[in-house]
């Protein structure tokens, strides 16, 4: 299991795109992927379950990745985050 | 990104609809004369004049009704719900293509969100759990347990997940749609005038049945199957309108024009009295035409040609003969039996369609052409081509695949023995193939011979002229083909490099442009010199306004649905040979399609036999042009 940190950089926050591409990347890999905010946890890998997040920026979230690849899809994930979804911050 | 400019997203799939319109308001009008009155433009693809109160398809509200299972039938439930989620996927792909076409890359972002949502593990699994476990009905099932995620969404004090509450809201109604897609068309209120996204060509059989006057559909082209089945049933049809769904309100009136292909949403008083005029005429205009049936299609000047049918359905052997059909110029087999949904082609049922045909046009003669499979309905999804225009269909396949070829010539030599029919080959590029099939005959022939098979030996064959390498080299293959067909939809897009059902080239799309032209007049050429006949099968045949040109062209057969038939033929029983000969001198010198259609109009206008003169409002746009009465 591997378990890390990340706070949405992005201005508008986890809105329906970067849901999208949460879901769409965690889905490329098997590991089963957790995220946590505010004491309560959502399966990554469901776009209604991303969406009721309604991280806005600067939130902070813990990733919970667990499975076979769940270093490569805590790669991409974090890069992900890092780069704010593609969009101007 | 809010609800209302979801809504204008859905509008900016036509491109009819402005853009400022669409930013402004949820509910754009494009006011013609005033007072709210919109008209869309899309393409008729069945004639005749409809007006009516709308029936909004795609925003029908539907009873959900709860039903136990019995252990049996819950196999049967959870993959009736799959196929609804995958017809769903169908439509999104679909709706976020066009968005992505209109509005770039990021547009579409609501949509791909839905998309996702109709296999979201917290949901798709859940529905599915619920299915098995409770063993309710798959539509009350999806409601349940999308309702409940909905509500938890709206009653978050985030604004946002409220906003996505109503995503979730389309998701459910759009899978709910599908699983109740039979209950639902029974429901239609007769007289009526069906608005949908999109439809199937079962469909249409089904709301023909309840009496409908008409279709309008956001999506679909001339050669879609529904359109096809619209003219087949008589039912007048407008499709491509893009934004029709998003535009009309349940039970608005509405015009629908499937002579020129328009839509106009909740008409002022002075519209519909011009329509209801229109819609008079057109009726006499009919009753008109129903007594040309049984002249010959003859011009003035005594030159004859042969009118043939296009035939994709069973359902229009009927028309055959009320339309006044000489023969069948066309018959597709590929939708005689895809239309159905059927994958059952042996060669006895196919024998026994094809038998049926030649029999009810006998001694009509009857045009088979040969399965025209586009690769893409034989391989898996996997393997889809990247082109497939330029890949792997018709006779390309069926020489690859003679398990395919083989029955069917059997089924249509043996069919022979019952009246005269001909084969064509569709998508041929090369004379090798047409040298390869012929060998394929050959051995087809001796061997139902041999197994004591009464049929017809050496049946003309007849190439296709849809590619321009047949067009260019129609000497070489007029030398070894019994007669032509000009395919000019597929020939149109191959020449102008133009994909028709791509929104943002479609207005490249010009049949009557010069350069299509020229490769008619080529293969007609040809085809004289070497003493064998040129038919014309695509929609260009059945535009009055290009009548003339073919016959100056020197087409001998013009093929077209039965029922633009009798439309045709009082354009040819109007002019004389040498004008059509005149006005094809001028448009294959033309520059562009402008001029020769502005020509064509001119013509039409100065002998009263263009359609556009029963619309009393709207005299033909060539200078010359005028109103005649009748």
């Amino acid at each position: 299991m591997i378990v890390c940190e990340v706070t949405v950089t992005n201005r508008a926050g986890l809105h329906t795109r970067p849901a999208s591409m949460i879901v769409r990347t965690a889905s490329k890999f098997d590991s089963e992927f957790i995220i946590q905010k505010d004491g309560y946890e959502i399966n990554g890998k469901s776009i209604i379950g991303v969406m009721t997040l309604a991280a806005e920026q600067g939130a902070k979230l813990t990733l919970v990745f667990e499975g076979e690849d769940e270093k490569e899809a805590c790669e991409a994930m974090k890069e992900l985050f890092e780069k704010g979804f593609g969009e101007v911050k | 990104m809010d609800t209302r400019s979801k809504a204008d997203m859905e509008h900016l799939e036509g491109a009819e609809i402005t853009l400022e319109s669409a930013a402004a308001d949820p509910r754009p009008s494009r006011a013609e004369g005033g007072d709210g009155e919109i008209v869309l433009e899309g393409v008729g693809v069945s004639p005749g004049i409809a007006i009516g109160p709308a029936y909004l398809y795609a925003r029908t509200t539907f009873e959900v009704e709860e039903r136990l299972l019995s252990d049996d039938e819950v196999e049967e439930e959870l993959e009736r719900f799959e196929r609804a989620v995958a017809r769903s996927e169908r439509d999104l792909n679909k709706i976020i293509l066009v968005t992505r076409e209109k509005l770039g890359e990021d547009s579409a972002d609501i949509f791909e969100a839905q998309l996702l949502m109709l296999r979201d593990e917290a949901l798709y699994n859940a529905v599915e759990e619920y299915i098995r476990r409770e063993k309710r009905n798959a539509d009350y099932a999806v409601k349940v347990v999308m309702d409940k995620h909905r509500r938890m969404m709206e009653a978050s004090g985030n604004e946002y997940l409220r906003e996505r509450a109503n995503d979730l809201l389309d998701v459910e109604e759009r899978i709910i749609r599908h699983l109740l897609r039979g209950k639902i068309l029974s429901a239609i209120a007769p007289h009526s005038i069906v608005v949908a996204e999109n439809l199937t060509a079962a469909d249409v059989v089904l709301f023909s049945r309840r009496g409908i006057l008409g279709c309008a559909l956001d999506f679909g082209g001339p050669t879609s199957h529904v359109s096809i089945m619209a003219r087949a049933l008589g039912v007048p049809a407008v499709v491509s309108l893009h934004s029709v769904t998003e535009l009309v309100a349940p039970g608005d009136e509405i015009i629908l024009d499937g002579i020129r292909g328009r839509v106009i949403i909740r008409p002022t008083e002075k519209t519909l009295a011009e329509y209801r005029i229109s819609r008079e005429r057109y009726r006499r205009l009919i009753q008109e035409e129903k007594q040309l049936v049984p002249l010959p299609a003859e011009t003035l000047d005594g030159h004859c040609l042969h009118l043939h049918a296009n035939l994709e359905l069973y359902e229009e052997l009927d028309q055959l003969h009320e339309y006044g059909a000489e023969g069948i110029g066309l018959v597709r087999t590929e939708i005689l039996f895809l239309v159905r949904g059927s994958t059952e082609i042996s060669e006895e049922s196919q024998y026994e369609v094809y038998r049926k045909i030649v029999e009810a046009m006998n001694p009509g003669v009857t045009t088979f052409r040969v399965f025209d499979l586009g690769g893409d309905k034989l391989l898996p999804m996997a393997h889809r081509e990247h082109n497939p225009f330029l890949g792997w269909r018709g006779i390309r396949v069926l020489l690859d695949r003679p398990e395919l070829l083989l029955p069917q010539l059997r089924a249509i030599l043996r069919a022979g023995a019952h009246g005269p029919l001909r084969i064509l080959l569709p998508m041929v590029t090369n004379i090798n193939e047409l040298r390869t099939f012929r060998a394929h005959l050959a051995n087809v022939e001796h061997e139902l011979i041999e197994e004591g098979f009464e049929i017809l030996a050496n049946p003309p064959v007849g190439v296709m002229v849809e590619v321009p390498s047949v067009a260019l080299q129609a000497d070489h293959f007029a030398r070894e083909s019994d007669f032509f067909s000009i395919g000019t939809n597929d020939l149109t897009q191959y020449v102008l490099a133009v994909d028709r059902g791509n929104d943002l080239v479609a207005d490249l799309y010009e049949e009557l442009h010069p350069a299509v032209l020229m490769l008619i007049h080529r293969t007609v050429e040809a085809a004289h010199r070497h003493g064998i006949p040129v038919g014309l099968c695509g929609e260009l045949a059945s535009n009055p306004r290009a009548v003339p040109i073919l016959v100056g062209l020197g087409i001998d057969e013009l093929s077209a649905s039965p029922v633009y038939l009798p439309g045709m033929k009082r354009v040819i029983r109007a002019m004389k040979k040498t004008e059509g000969e005149t006005l094809a001198r001028v448009a294959l010198e033309a520059r562009t399609a402008d001029e020769v259609r502005e020509k064509l109009d001119q013509w039409l206008g100065e002998h009263a036999c263009g359609f556009t003169y029963f619309f009393e409002n709207d005299p033909p746009p060539g200078p010359g042009g005028r109103t005649a009465a009748s």
